[in-house]
Formats: structure tokens, sequence, C-alpha cells
């Protein structure tokens, strides 16, 4: 049997207690297939953050099940499964480039044991080497700002820094909220291929938070439209776009009816949520 | 088992974090790559307001003494007393230094380990931190004649009254800087399950450098003036600037007393120099560290 990579069942989030009590995720149900990109989107306060949060490990669930991998996600982050971007770059500031992503490797170096014990990932990272970091760097575009301070570098040389930081940890889960909202927009194309061509490569499976629906559809195999009060899956789009998807993928009307249905969906979701 | 003081309450656990010194990491108006040039100290405009302010000083000192004898002694009677006793005012300062340094370091090392359990352990923190924050507002040299009767004439209270005076300034800072990592730097280590221990050695302690370096500004002249205090008032010590004063003023001898000062204050200078070297070297990625403190 295959199991899934992440795998959320009625999956629960209340903050605060009582009358102020808020449910940031209802019930929520999803399964993503190893090896998958997928997108969250949907209006701001809808829960996508949290549910992020709910598989990294980093909040537990008021209710129901969330599952990486067939295990829980604190046995997850044990066994290093996940890679976390957060929102901002969250680099130490006091190590060079190479400096911060080298050190996961030196974090919690029994993981790859423990890894070994989790169903069927045993056998597909039998053996892996520790990826050359420098070379995935230069792959990002930072060969020349390697032994730079974080301060040193622009915005979204510090967002790529902290993408291989993520990626060299050669998760089997890579969580990404909303890592190139605060970039300009040709930088963010610039990542948004380097993200793909990364994860063409090392075949991770991917949970990404946007609120751009063209970086949604450019990126995604699946759309999950969220919508809020409470916090919700309102549909899932599966986008069947060719890959690689280059720059030429905008000039496809296929591109822009995908674009077109979410916006509706996203529409709607915002209708029912101000109707409630 | 409540051992908390009850003029503590817990409320004011939440409260209990101010910085000692402000964050560390105002923005420097000067930066790394344009270090300010060493030849602007060849112009006059540069230089000439503090030559004449101290020429103004000097007169005014001067002046005073000829008006005063009993209070100023003369300029010139305080240079011959520098210049005839150097190795006797050498010794003195060595003396006192040696407390004063001494105090600090078991200071630090102590208030370094509590800062740990502090930020580590949430009932140690509730427990100790409105303490050291009341404590950290009193002055405590005042136990300074105290501990002189506790302990004699010996080291050892002047270790215990430098120890004491640099203890809550390290702590409050220490903590606050193991405390103030970034939400998401957190996340980011968590989600490799990293252990408390690989946090603190990657994360949380390289992240309260600043904080701590700020809290070594504060302590090293206080270190010095606990010193002093702690001679002073154990009238019958073996030696020190503090010992020094106190006799020399009980004989009137004002020429000795202020060439004592003078002398604690180049250490002070001194003291100040070596923290500024020590923190350019480990803080060279913090913006704290290119600007110019000395001006
Ligand atoms: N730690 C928290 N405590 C209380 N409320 C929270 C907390 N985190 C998020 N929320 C609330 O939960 C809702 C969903 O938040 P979030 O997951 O950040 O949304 P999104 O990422 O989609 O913008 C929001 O209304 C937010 O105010
Ligand atoms: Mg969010």
């Amino acid at each position: 049997m295959k199991v899934s990579a992440i795998e959320l069942d009625s999956a629960r989030k209340v903050y605060g207690h009582g009358a102020s009590a808020m449910v940031a995720l209802s019930d929520v149900d999803l399964s993503i297939g190893p090896g998958r990109f997928v997108s969250l989107i949907g209006p701001s306060g809808c829960g996508k953050s949290t549910l992020l949060r709910l598989v990294a490990g980093l909040e537990t669930a008021d209710g129901g099940s969330v599952r990486v991998h067939g295990v829980t996600p604190d046995q997850a982050c044990a066994a290093k499964l996940i890679g976390f971007v957060p929102q901002t770059p969250a680099l130490l500031p006091w190590r060079s480039v190479l400096g911060n992503v080298t050190l996961p490797q030196r974090i919690n170096t029994a993981a790859a044991r423990r890894r070994e014990r989790i169903g069927d990932l045993g056998e597909r990272g039998a053996g892996k080497a520790p990826p050359d970091m420098l070379e995935l760097l230069r792959r990002a575009g930072l060969g020349e700002v390697v032994h730079r301070l974080p301060a040193q570098l622009s915005g979204g040389m510090q967002q790529r820094t902290a993408i291989v930081r993520a990626f060299g940890l050669q998760p089997d889960v890579m969580l990404m909220d909303e890592p190139f909202s605060a970039l300009d927009e040709f930088t963010r194309e610039t990542l948004q291929d380097q993200l793909l061509d990364l994860w063409d490569e090392l075949k991770t499976t991917v949970l990404f938070i946007t609120h751009s629906v063209q970086e949604a559809v450019r990126l995604s195999d699946t759309v999950v439209v969220m919508a809020p009060r409470p916090g919700r899956i309102v549909d899932v789009i599966d986008i069947d776009l060719p890959r690689p998807r280059n720059q030429r993928l905008f000039e496809q009307s296929s591109f822009h009816e995908y674009e077109d249905l979410i916006r509706d969906r996203l529409h709607r979701a915002w209708r029912s949520a101000d109707a409630a | 088992m409540s051992i908390v003081p009850e003029q503590v309450a817990p409320e004011q656990a939440a409260p209990a974090q101010p910085a000692v010194a402000g964050p560390p990491a105002e923005p420097s108006r000067y930066s790394l790559k344009h270090p300010r040039s060493r030849i602007g100290w060849i112009r006059p405009a540069v230089w000439l307001p503090l030559v004449a302010m101290l020429a103004i000083l000097g007169a005014l000192w001067q002046w005073g003494a000829a008006k005063l004898p009993y209070l100023l002694p003369p300029l010139p009677s305080i240079g011959r007393s520098l210049s005839d006793d150097f190795g006797y005012y050498l010794k003195n300062a060595g003396i006192t230094l040696g407390e004063a340094a001494a105090g600090l370091a078991i200071s630090f090392v102590a208030a370094f380990v509590l800062a740990v359990l502090v930020s580590e352990v949430p009932v140690v923190r509730r427990a100790v931190m409105p303490i050291a924050v009341v404590l950290n507002v009193t002055p405590v040299v005042a136990i300074a004649p105290a501990l002189v009767v506790a302990f004699g004439f010996g080291a050892t209270p002047k270790l215990v009254i430098t120890a004491l005076i640099c203890f809550f300034p390290i702590l409050i800072n220490t903590t606050t800087g193991l405390r103030s990592v970034p939400q998401q730097v957190l996340q980011v280590y968590r989600t490799m399950d990293a252990s408390r221990l690989e946090m603190l050695a990657y994360v949380r302690v390289p992240n309260a450098l600043p904080y701590l370096f700020a809290a070594l500004r504060i302590v090293s002249p206080l270190s010095v003036i606990g010193a002093v205090v702690a001679e002073l008032s154990a009238s019958g010590s073996t030696g020190g600037l503090g010992t020094v004063i106190s006799t020399a003023s009980s004989m009137n001898n004002l020429a000795v007393v202020y060439a004592s000062i003078f002398v604690l204050a180049l250490m002070g200078v001194l003291v100040m120099l070596v923290i500024t070297l020590a923190e350019r070297r480990a803080l060279h990625w913090h913006e704290s560290s290119s600007s110019d403190r000395t001006k």
C-alpha cells in the first residue's frame, strides 16, 4: 500500500477558549501523494499557516489526525523528513551563507537512523549521501556569495539561501509559507524557476502557501482553495499543464483558464465567508 | 515551598525582561565599509575644540587650586606625584584592577549559567527574574561596609562586592538575548528537532552575544567602582587605589588622591578599549560592532 506524504484526517485547530474561541481549522481532510507539488491559496486568516504548522509539528491538532509518511509530525521532525521555509528567510546573521545552509547537517545527527525505520522511506533513501551544498548554492545562483553574511545579501538572495537550507536536508516533505511574497515580481519569477528546478531533481513533496493565483497555477500539480471562518478547504483543483513550465506557459490560454477558475472559486469563498 | 519574597508578586514576572542596555542593534551611522578616516584627526576642526576645552578646564582648575588650596591640589603637583611614585601607583592599580577583573569573571560565569537556566526553565524564570530586576536597580555597593565586617580586610569582600554589582546586569541582558531569537528561526530549527543543547550552542548563545557585550560595557566600569568602594570601606586594607585614596585623604595629601583618581580613569579607558576590541572580533557580523563608540 502506498502511504500519503501528507495526510490530514478531520484535522481541527481552535485558538482560545470559551466565548473567545476561534476555529482556525474545521475538519480538514487532505491527502497529498509523494512527489506532488501542492499549493494552498485563500484569503488571509483562512488558516493556511495554521495548517502548515500542524504538518510541521509546530502546533498540535485539537482533533482529527495529521500524518507525514504515516508517522506523526513530531516523529517526522525527529527523522528530519521535513524542510520548512518560513515567510522570512530566518537566517542566522552571524553565519555565512554556506554556514547557514550546512548547519542542518550538524543538527540532530541521529535522524538518519530514525528515518530508515519509517515505512517505505527506508529503501527509498538508503545510503543517501549528504548533498554537495556548494553545488546546490551554485545552482540557486548563490555561487558568488557563499562566504557573505546574510546582511550583505538582497532579499531575494536571502530567501534563496533559506530554500537551499531546506533542500539541503533532502527532506521528504517541503513546507513553504509564502516564501516569495516579500519579493518583487522579477525576482519572484526567477526564484520560481529555481524552485521548480530543485524540486524536479530532488523529487520532494511540496506544500506551498501563496496568495498569488498565477504563482499557484504555474508551480502546482494541485491547487487547494481555502475559505475562512471557519478555516476549511472548499476546492481541490488539479492543474493539468505540461512540465517543464517555463515563461512560454504564460502565453497559453489553458494557463489563463486555470487562473480564471481559481479566481472564481476564491471569490465564492469570500462571499460565503461574508454571508456567514 | 514558596521561598520567593512576598514583595515580588507573580504578576511582576511578565514585564520582567527589560534589557539593561536597550537592544544593542541600534543602526550604526558609520557602515562597515567606510570606517571613519583616521586622517580626519589631523584637521584642527576635529581636535581643536577638545584641546581648547581641556585648556579652559585646566586654567579653571589652577585658579580654583589657588583660591581653595584645601580642596584642589595644583596640577603640577599631581603630575609630580605620578611620575615620582609611578611604580607605587602601578602596583596599587594592579591590585584594584585584579580585584575588579576577578569579581567580574566570577560574576560572568555565574550569571551566564543562571541566564541559561532562566531562559530554559520557565519555573526558574518566574522565581528569579522579578528578584533580579529589583536587585538590579538596588545600589548594592551600599552593603560594602557590612561585607567588610563579615569578611575582613582581605580580598574576599572586594570580590564579593564587584561580583554582586556585575551579576544582575549580565543576568538580565544575557537572558534577554537568549530569549530574543526570532520566532521563525526557532521554528526552522524545531522542525529539524534540534536538541536544547544544539539550539543553545548554534542559535541562542550566539544570538545573546551582542546583549552580553552590552552588559560588559555597563558592568566593567561598575566593577572598578565596586573594588574601590570595598577598599575605601576597609580602612587598613593591604593595597589598591581605594586604600591609597583613603590613606592619603586622612593625611590631607590631595595630590595623591587626585593622582589616584586619574589612574582610575585611565584604567577605565583601558578596560573599555579591551572590551571594544573583543567585541569587534566576536561581533564582526553585528551592526553595533561597526559603530564608532569612542568618539
Ligand atoms: N497563535 C495564535 N493564537 C491565536 N489565534 C491565532 C494564532 N495563529 C493564528 N491565529 C488565528 O487563526 C486564523 C488563521 O490564521 P493563519 O493560519 O495565520 O491564516 P493565514 O495563514 O491563512 O493567513 C486567523 O484568524 C488568526 O488570527
Ligand atoms: Mg499565513
